[in-house]
């Protein structure tokens, strides 16, 4: 039942590798790619590290080999497109638009120093530091932030890519949500407003098979949500959210398929959360799920993945393969040597600038309840 | 500014709303409305009859019944630069898109640190005494009240209602903004509205009578059952002065106040569940900041806490009336 819903929802999608998106890519791309899934998995073991040297309050919700998601999906996106990110989805904020440039900080992403100062708690922070560390957003660089009712950003997307339609501009809004923010009653309402109206609404769905500590089959009874698209009348499809490759590939025939007036989509990635819901969690996830299941989640290590498609390619020696070995290794395994030394440098000048910045003051707390009428 | 929905005769409540939102939509090409049955049908009581077919369908939505998502789709459009009016069928169901209210859009503003409002107007039919039972009778205006970077906004005439509604579009925060439905089409209270463009700023009470015994605070439809009462206080020799709250939050202390260093007397009505409601609010800030004034000890005539009931009996029997707040007044004065 599964393998022929997954075939139907990719009818047409099925040809030749050479028409697929990534066939455009170039040696370069993958080569950032793989940067940015260093640069992924680096902001998240740096922070940890951060936080276990003391120089670091509050909960880490780790993105651990889930990177690839993020990294294929905000690749080909435009600079004028939205998204909204949820708490996994920190690097999203740095990685939008950084393509092009990682040290323009006048892309339409966020800069490191923003994302630190935010996760720091410091006044220069875009909101200084007033919703707590995921919580961030930048209304000119086009980031929805996101509050921690899951799915609740979905019709906001929604509205932003109404918004520039009736404006004549053709851009797309891409959500971020795991597979638990699916059960809400706001995703299915989102969802079928953007069908009804062909909005181009590209909803990610990270399943990560843990909604905390409740499992899939607890959450909804199909192998594959993405058949849930079949029921608004919208695109479905399956990616391996491991391969950022294939990532990039589904969430392109999405972000085309949108792009070209024929509405909205949901792009399921199948991974696994390496570890707890938040870091406070980390302890308890190892006894709610099965240590065998763990293991066989962890296996697939998205830098590997693509370290593998590139040595396949003939993009990446398999001695170059060897060098920056992060893969399959947790936060306290790994050192700043097993990553690109351009990853190292950008991160701490992110995490250097957040620590000496300010807190904000005290008095502010009571400003910006309303805007004044002027 | 569009002439022909200027009236020159008198008008009821509806319409001076339907013609607010029509003026405003005239001025303002980013305005769109959402709601739904508010474009074909032109909504359940006719507020928005008309709009879409002057504006089009890219200004004026049918929404599916998704309180949620109509809320929300709105603060996306109002987080691009739109301006959005947003209907509820009856006031009682903006219940199922609370989370998009008090937790995504009125925070906006407050956790971006001023760099995102939300220019957004939440209206819709409300209150009792028609009939309508627990789910078609709500005034549900504290809940609001309780959550920071709402403003509440309650009209009783059609002058007002006008006035509020151009105010409230066009103030940049999230507006609730509670429609009396038993006021749309009465008769006794039309008025002839101004032909020029006016406002009422939000956050401006209004004394609707003049008196010098006690001050009966109070908005919505409660206002014509307090005028009733302040004549029966009246043939006892007492003379109330009625104050029209027309703005929840913000709260126009400033008037209350300078009519009980008056009056010295106060009593305060409102239509909703006494715990916690906006009749208590008042009271609280008055005994804060008005003690001194007071000769006699306040209090308050509210809803029962409990629902509203269907059957008349049931219903007349939990609400404020006429004869409660005479009472209450007359017990107030003779302290």
């Amino acid at each position: 039942m599964a393998t022929t819903a997954k075939a139907d929802h990719q009818t047409g999608l099925n040809d030749e590798a050479s028409k697929l998106p990534s066939a455009q890519l170039t040696k370069g791309d993958y080569e950032e790619l793989l940067r940015q899934l260093y640069l992924a998995r680096y902001f998240d073991v740096r922070l940890i590290k951060e936080k276990k040297r003391g120089r670091l309050r509050g909960t880490l919700y780790s993105s651990h080999n889930q990177e690839a998601i993020l990294v294929g999906s905000l690749f080909g996106l435009q600079s004028e497109d939205w998204i909204s990110p949820i708490h996994r989805d920190m690097p999203a904020f740095f990685l939008k638009d950084i393509r092009k440039d990682w040290n323009n900080d006048d892309r339409m992403g966020m800069t490191i120093q923003e994302v630190c100062a935010q996760v720091w708690g410091k006044a220069t922070s875009p909101g200084r530091a007033r919703d707590n560390w995921s919580h961030i957003g930048c209304q000119s660089k086009h980031i929805i932030h996101s509050t921690s009712m899951l799915a609740g950003t979905i019709p906001a997307a929604a509205g932003v890519v109404l918004a520039d339609r009736l404006n004549g501009k053709n851009t797309i809004a891409m959500t971020f949500n795991g597979e638990g923010s699916t059960a809400q009653g706001v995703f299915h309402e989102a969802v079928n407003f953007a069908a009804v109206h062909k909005l181009p609404v590209v909803t990610i769905i990270e399943n990560n098979q843990w909604a905390y500590g409740t499992p899939t089959n607890l959450e909804y009874p199909l192998e594959d949500f993405a058949r849930r698209a079949d029921g608004y009348g919208i695109l479905g499809l399956i990616a391996d959210g491991q391969d950022v490759v294939d990532v990039y590939d589904k969430v392109m025939q999405a972000v085309n398929h949108a792009r070209s007036g024929k509405g909205p989509s949901i792009v399921e990635c199948k991974t696994f959360r390496a570890y707890g819901h938040g870091d406070h969690d980390d302890d308890r996830a190892a006894r709610y799920r099965p240590a065998d299941e763990v293991e066989k989640g962890r296996e697939r290590d998205p830098i590997a993945v693509m370290k593998k498609r590139m040595v396949e390619m003939g993009y990446m020696t398999a001695d170059d393969a060897k060098n920056y070995a992060a893969e399959g290794k947790g936060a306290s395994e790994v050192t700043d040597i097993d990553f690109p030394q351009q990853v190292v440098d950008y991160l701490s000048k992110g995490v250097e600038f957040a620590i000496k910045s300010p807190l904000p003051e005290a008095e502010e707390a009571a400003q910006w309840v309303f805007k004044e009428v002027e | 500014m569009s002439a022909p929905t200027i009236q020159s005769t008198k008008v009821n409540y509806l319409t001076a709303l339907k013609d607010a939102i029509a003026e405003e939509f005239a001025r303002d090409k980013d305005i769109v409305a959402m709601g739904e049955d508010i474009g074909l049908l032109g909504g359940a009581f006719g507020v928005t009859d008309g709009l879409q077919e002057k504006f089009g369908k890219d200004r004026v939505y049918d929404m599916p019944i998704s309180e949620a998502a109509i809320v929300g789709v709105a603060c996306g459009l109002c987080l691009n630069g739109k301006k959005a009016i947003v209907e509820m069928q009856f006031i009682d169901f903006i219940s199922c898109g609370f989370d998009q209210i008090v937790n995504m859009t009125a925070t906006y503003h407050y956790r971006t640190a001023g760099e995102v409002n939300i220019p957004m107007v939440i209206r819709g039919p409300a209150g009792a005494y028609g009939g309508g039972a627990l789910y078609h009778s709500q005034m549900n205006e504290a809940w609001f009240a309780h959550s920071p970077g709402l403003k509440i906004v309650c009209p009783s005439n059609p002058y007002d209602a006008k006035g509020l509604m151009k105010a409230a579009i066009r103030d940049p925060n999230p507006v609730i903004f509670y429609e009396i439905k038993d006021l749309y089409r009465r008769r006794d209270i039309e008025m002839e509205l101004p032909e020029e463009d006016y406002i009422v700023p939000l956050g401006k009470a209004k004394v609707v009578k003049e008196g010098e015994d006690i001050t009966i605070v109070t908005y919505g439809q409660n206002v014509y059952h307090v005028l009733a009462a302040a004549e029966n206080l009246e043939k006892e020799g007492y003379r109330a002065e009625v104050i029209d709250l027309r703005t929840i939050v913000p709260l126009d202390e400033e008037t209350i106040i300078e009519s009980l260093k008056k009056t010295n007397r106060l009593l305060v009505v409102n239509e909703a569940p006494k715990t916690c409601g906006v009749a208590g609010e008042v009271l609280a800030r008055m005994t804060e900041n008005a003690f001194q004034y007071l000769d006699a000890p306040p209090a308050r005539i509210t809803r029962m806490d409990t629902p509203v009931p269907w059957v008349k009996p049931l219903e007349l029997y939990v609400l404020p009336s006429v004869e409660k707040i005479t009472e209450a007044g007359l017990r107030i004065c003779k302290f």
